[in-house]
């Protein structure tokens, strides 16, 4: 696969299609991978595909918003542009998609693969321009994994205990916004955390604070977020990040039938709305 | 100390103007008899409710936060409402799934006629906030330095 | 300098006798999520192995956020309320020699020239600091590329290392350190001094010496490299915030109080005037940033980079961006 992917870097640069790739490559660790940058056709050589390609790509895009960009995507990065593209932030003429097909990437913090890749169908590749297979068995998703249980083991517990968990993990939020700064979908120019007139949470880290960042940060992503899974992969604080986006994402799958990401056309969640729309709770 | 006996709750409530104001208004022509722990925050349509609000109005020691807006397919600007019904469902949801007792943020409908059931919502909302007692998510404001 | 030996078990027994004076605080294993630093109930919650916390201890005496003073109106009139300073006496056990050595360096920031910034001082002069002897670098180490040691106690009270599972080295370090600590273990032998020292060196060699700062990077200040190299960098602060030396903070006002909160030249809006303009618009200037504040404005300034070598940057860089890659490689042009 790593091989076809050069191949096709340099095409694109030859052509002219593209002005820059955005890829992986190895990290100096000699193990590890990282963005890397390519505008040379030379320096297609140090493009790599492997199970350490762990980061959305599509993060940069928006930095090279009106330039011809390529851009390497797994299912997941896909559907980040997806969304990025529904919301009229990047040109499709201006993307060059390199989809891949993945066979999973791997939990930095533990062993093994990436809590998100387990119920993955990582061949259902929304968007792109050219495809690289898989050439040996696509891992399938495990038959009876849930992608929802760490989330339906917090609801099974009582209210006090619910509280009690998530005010310990705000606790150690230092509020670096590493969160968001790694989020392809967090791109407003200034983000609500950092508005001081009106202040709307306090900048300081302390429990109010830190609840009323990520609670907001929760609701901006709600019904945009995709689970690429890298605001918790970034956050220092071992914050289980993905634990509130996908009870989001459970709630407006099973609520209202939508999902992020599925297609360019779709209009965006909070941007729509049915007439049978629950209201049970309202009085 | 009964100190408890004598707190009163301190709800927070974003009215539309069109509906919600007005019915609350006529309750209040009619004389109608409701708590006074309710303050009212008029904006021009539920949809104009931003979640920051009830988040900004929790975090700073509310103990509990009404939207109430025109019955669906009544909003005066025509649609405001189904927005503010989808947002909120998620925030509610989103508020109980944190930890936050589910009685401190709720929502209702409430057209320019029914006072009555202003005063009803009023008078519900603030027993159950009772029941819930004082909001503590305002308290964790102290970092080092400052004096109790 | 007295080196005794110590058990584990003693050494912990102290501690918990010292809890009712003292504020207990050392690094807790908190599973997946790494090691942090928490103020401990009880000594029994140490973590003392080889992992390295996540948060430098610079969070102790350099707040997150701080309130700096309150403001009251009454009567039409303005008044400015200072805040007391916590008072409470503190031990903190667990410090790395490389952490330790970054608050020598925040000493100067706060405490040498012109106003001294009591918050800080304050933190300092209440605070006993028992150091930890680092037992295995790991590949993200580079304490000493930049005059550091993983075995040195500089700016520490007393140092321990770690011997086998349920003893400890001890060695005090100042008067401070020699008052709470001094009383403990068995003085060392001859041999025993002899192999302590061996191992001390042998420590030391596991460093691997990965950087080579340039003696000066004035001359390529506007070089295309900066480009090149802050391009996957995300502005995220990650750097700023877990660095044992970074000192940026915001000032702002918060409910008629003045709160002082960590910031950094990586945030985009760090540098912003108030006429809306920013001139450090983008990663490349912001990045460039950080590199030169430590390995050149800083050394300018007092004489040392303001790195330690602890590599937490590079740990938790969420895009893998290695800061010893960034300065070895810089091209320097030679002094015509």
């Amino acid at each position: 696969m790593t091989e076809e992917l050069r191949n096709k870097a340099k095409e694109l640069l030859k052509n002219k299609q593209v002005e820059l790739i955005i890829g992986y490559q190895r990290s100096p660790d000699g193990i590890c991978a990282k963005p890397c940058f390519i505008d040379k056709e030379t320096d297609t050589d140090l493009l790599i595909w492997d199970t350490y390609c762990v980061y959305n790509l599509s993060n940069y895009l928006k930095e090279y918003a009106g330039r011809k960009v390529g851009v390497i995507a797994k299912a997941c990065d896909s559907k980040s542009i997806v969304v990025l593209l529904q919301e009229n932030q990047l040109k499709r003429q201006d993307l060059f998609i390199i989809g891949v097909e993945c066979r999973g990437v791997v939990d930095e913090k533990g062993a093994g693969f990436a809590q998100k890749c387990k119920s993955c169908l990582s061949s259902n590749i929304p968007i792109y321009d050219y495809l690289i297979k898989e050439r040996e068995q696509t891992r399938k998703p495990l038959e009876d994994d849930d992608e929802y249980e760490p989330i339906r083991k917090i609801e099974a517990k009582v209210l006090l205990e619910r509280f009690k968990f998530w005010q310990q993990e705000f606790k150690s939020c230092i509020r670096c916004y590493a969160c968001r700064q790694i989020c392809p979908l967090c791109y407003c120019p200034k983000c609500v955390a950092d508005q001081t007139q009106p202040s709307w949470f306090s900048k300081a880290a302390n429990l109010t604070g830190n609840f009323s960042w990520n609670v907001t940060r929760a609701m901006h992503l709600a019904g945009r977020c995709i689970d690429c899974g890298e605001c918790e992969r970034a956050c220092p604080a071992g914050i289980p990040l993905r634990e509130i986006n996908k009870k989001i994402e459970k709630d407006i799958k099973e609520l209202f039938k939508y999902q992020a990401g599925a297609n360019q056309e779709q209009k965006p969640f909070f941007a729509c709305f049915e007439k049978s729309d629950p209201e049970d709770w309202i009085k | 100390m009964r100190e408890k006996d004598s707190w009163e709750p301190k709800i927070t409530a974003f009215l539309c103007n069109w509906c919600s104001y007005a019915g609350a208004d006529l309750a209040g022509q009619s004389r109608l008899e409701y708590p006074p722990n309710v303050r009212i925050i008029r904006v021009p349509c539920s949809g104009r409710v931003n979640p920051l609000f009830v988040i900004k109005s929790l975090m700073q020691g509310a103990d509990g936060v009404l939207i109430s807006g025109c019955h669906t397919g009544d909003c005066h600007y025509s649609e405001g409402n189904f927005y503010a019904r989808r947002r909120f469902t998620i925030l509610k949801k989103l508020l109980e799934y944190l930890g936050i007792d589910p009685r401190r943020f709720q929502m209702s409908w409430v057209s320019a006629s029914e006072g009555e059931k202003w005063a009803r919502v009023v008078k519900e909302l603030t027993e159950e906030i009772k029941q819930a007692g004082p909001s503590r998510l305002g308290d964790n404001d102290r970092i080092a330095g400052e004096k109790k | 300098m007295t080196q005794k030996i110590i058990a584990k078990e003693e050494l912990y027994k102290q501690l918990n006798s010292l809890a009712k004076d003292f504020e207990i605080i050392g690094p807790k294993d908190l599973f997946n999520k790494g090691f942090f630093y928490e103020r401990l109930d009880s000594a029994q919650e140490l973590y003392l192995g080889e992992g390295f916390t996540t948060e430098p201890v610079k969070k102790f005496f350099l707040s997150p956020s701080e309130w700096l003073f309150n403001c009251q109106y009454n009567n039409g009139k303005n008044s400015l309320e200072e805040l007391s300073l916590p008072d409470k006496k503190r031990i903190i056990i667990g410090v790395r020699p490389c952490e330790a050595r970054g608050l020598i360096l925040l000493d100067q920031v706060f405490g040498s020239q012109g106003y001294k910034d009591e918050f800080y001082l304050n933190n300092r002069r209440r605070t006993i600091i028992i150091g930890l002897a680092c037992a295995k670098p790991d590949a993200a180490c580079f304490c000493t590329s930049l005059a550091g040691s993983p075995v040195e106690s500089r700016g520490m009270d007393v140092i321990i290392f770690a011997k086998g599972d349920e003893e400890f080295i001890l060695e005090i370090v100042t008067d401070k350190g020699k008052e709470i600590f001094g009383a403990l273990g068995q003085v060392l032998n001859e041999t025993e001094k002899e192999s302590h020292a061996l191992e001390k060196e042998k420590n030391k060699e596991l460093v691997i010496p990965k950087i080579k700062v340039p003696e000066s990077l004035c001359s390529i200040f506007e070089d295309a490299y900066w480009q090149e190299v802050s391009r996957a960098c995300l502005d995220c602060g990650i750097c700023t915030f877990l660095c044992p030396t970074c000192h940026c903070f915001d000032l702002v006002d918060e409910q008629r109080k003045k709160l002082r909160c960590y910031d950094g030249c990586a945030f985009a809006d760090f540098t912003v005037e108030a006429s809306g303009v920013n001139p450090r618009p983008t990663k490349k200037e912001r990045y460039r940033q950080r590199v030169f504040h430590k390995f050149e404005y800083f050394k300018k300034n007092f004489g040392e980079n303001l790195c330690v070598g602890c590599g937490r940057c590079i740990r938790h860089c969420p895009v893998k961006i290695d800061i010893r890659e960034v300065v070895t490689n810089i091209p320097v042009t030679e002094n015509k």
